[in-house]
């Protein structure tokens, strides 16, 4: 008998034995080997087939009803508004984010009461290219602060709903304003004549008001790269 | 008809047919064999609820043949056949409705039943993926105790294409178990005999 009649043998019936066969066998390791192998494995499927299968039918999900299907679309667009609403509120960047990171560094600057002087507020915003037309009555906070590279303005005004930081950014150009809302703290920058500012506020401030006000009491000094 | 808890054909053959004393042990040698019979329709049919129909329908037919069963020895070999073709028939004329595998699943042994290893639940799945072809011969040499030549002739094919369809059947249970496969039979006939 020849390896492939002997392993069709065996492959079909694992216990036959037969004077060809094992006299093919004695001499054929591998052949041997097959039939140990197609032996344990019936020894399985007999085992396996002893039990009859135990089958269900796979339940099919029944269409939703239409009602159903309208709060999925309902639930699926409000979660979508959501995360757009997070999203056009959150920081529009880094630019915004690190104003955040640097109020935050910074919190005694929200707990100042008393006004600074106007000396202070000329320190502050020497080297910045900007003169800043502001009764110092409304400031409580006047600093030159190391910011993205740059010293900048960093301010805190007191408004009816709060105090307020400014920090007039020079050197940093927006195409538009950009509201943000992080940590609690409210925000915006707006684009200026040479370069922007950003207001922040705790909570509801006034921050559109205070950045309005702003764009008319900054007067850009040429040359102040 | 196909119920939900179907009755036993033994019982339902006891009610149409008043059985005498005479035909009462061969009722309980058919009852006896129930159990093998609905196993041995559950893996052709795949499916517990076609499977007790064909059980039934084949016990009546075996009822109403009894005269032909000479020996009681044959009977379980006689009802088992019986049990093929009525499967067959059924293949036959339900073609298009018989269960999809994409339907059903083999439900997961649960703790009563768990089984020592995840193989055999493997090899079971296996079994149960086999085109009929190659399981029909497997389930009839294995459960059935059928000879090949047997099992040749109640297929209408030749020894060599059973030899042939048993091979193979082993062959893709073997690759399933994690063997290597054997080479294929080349030109093995499948031709009826």
């Amino acid at each position: 008998m020849t390896c492939e009649e002997v392993r069709l043998l065996i492959g079909a019936e694992p216990a036959f034995t037969g004077t060809g066969l094992e006299q093919h066998l004695h001499s054929c390791p591998a052949c041997r080997r097959f039939r140990e192998e197609m032996r344990a494995l019936d020894a399985n499927i007999r085992r396996a087939l002893q039990r009859p299968p135990e089958l269900v039918r796979r339940i099919r999900t029944p269409p939703p009803a239409i009602w159903r299907q309208w709060t999925l679309a309902a639930s699926v667009i409000l979660a979508t508004l959501a995360v757009l609403l997070l999203w056009v509120l959150r920081p529009t960047d880094t630019l915004a984010r690190e104003v955040v990171a640097h109020v935050q560094r910074e919190p005694e600057s929200w707990l100042e009461g008393q006004q600074v002087t106007a000396q202070d507020i000329e320190s502050a915003l020497s080297g910045a290219g900007v003169q800043l037309n502001i009764t110092s009555d409304k400031v409580t906070y006047a600093q030159s602060c190391w910011f993205r590279g740059h010293w900048v303005p960093h301010l805190v005004v007191q408004t009816a709903r709060g105090p307020a930081t400014i920090m007039i950014l020079r050197h940093e150009q927006v195409n538009a304003r950009r509201a943000f809302s992080e940590a609690g703290m409210s925000g915006v920058i707006v684009p200026a004549t040479d370069g922007s500012m950003a207001v922040l506020a705790r909570g509801a401030g006034d921050i559109d008001g205070v950045a309005r006000a702003l764009q008319q009491d900054v007067r850009w000094l040429p040359g102040g790269h | 008809m196909r119920n939900s808890e179907p009755e036993s054909p033994v019982s339902s053959i006891t009610e149409r047919l008043p059985s005498s004393d005479a035909q009462a042990p061969l009722t309980q040698l058919f009852e006896s064999l129930r159990p093998d019979l609905l196993r041995f329709a559950q893996w052709l049919a795949r499916d517990r609820a076609i499977a007790e129909d064909i059980v039934q329908e084949s016990l009546l037919r075996a009822w109403r043949s009894r005269d032909a069963l000479k020996d009681p020895a044959a009977a379980r070999a006689w009802l088992l056949t019986i049990v093929r073709r009525e499967h067959a028939r059924l293949y036959e004329r339900k073609r298009l409705e018989l269960v999809s595998l994409d339907d059903i699943v083999e439900a997961q042994p649960g703790p009563r039943l768990a089984e020592p290893d995840g193989d055999l639940f493997t090899l079971r799945h296996a079994i149960m993926r086999l085109p009929l072809e190659y399981r029909e011969p497997l389930v009839l040499q294995i459960l059935g105790g059928f000879s090949t030549e047997e099992i040749a002739q109640e297929l209408a094919l030749s020894s060599t294409a059973v030899l042939t369809r048993l091979f193979r059947a082993r062959n893709k249970l073997r690759v399933i178990c994690g063997m290597a496969a054997a080479p294929d039979v080349p030109g093995a006939s499948e031709a009826a005999s």
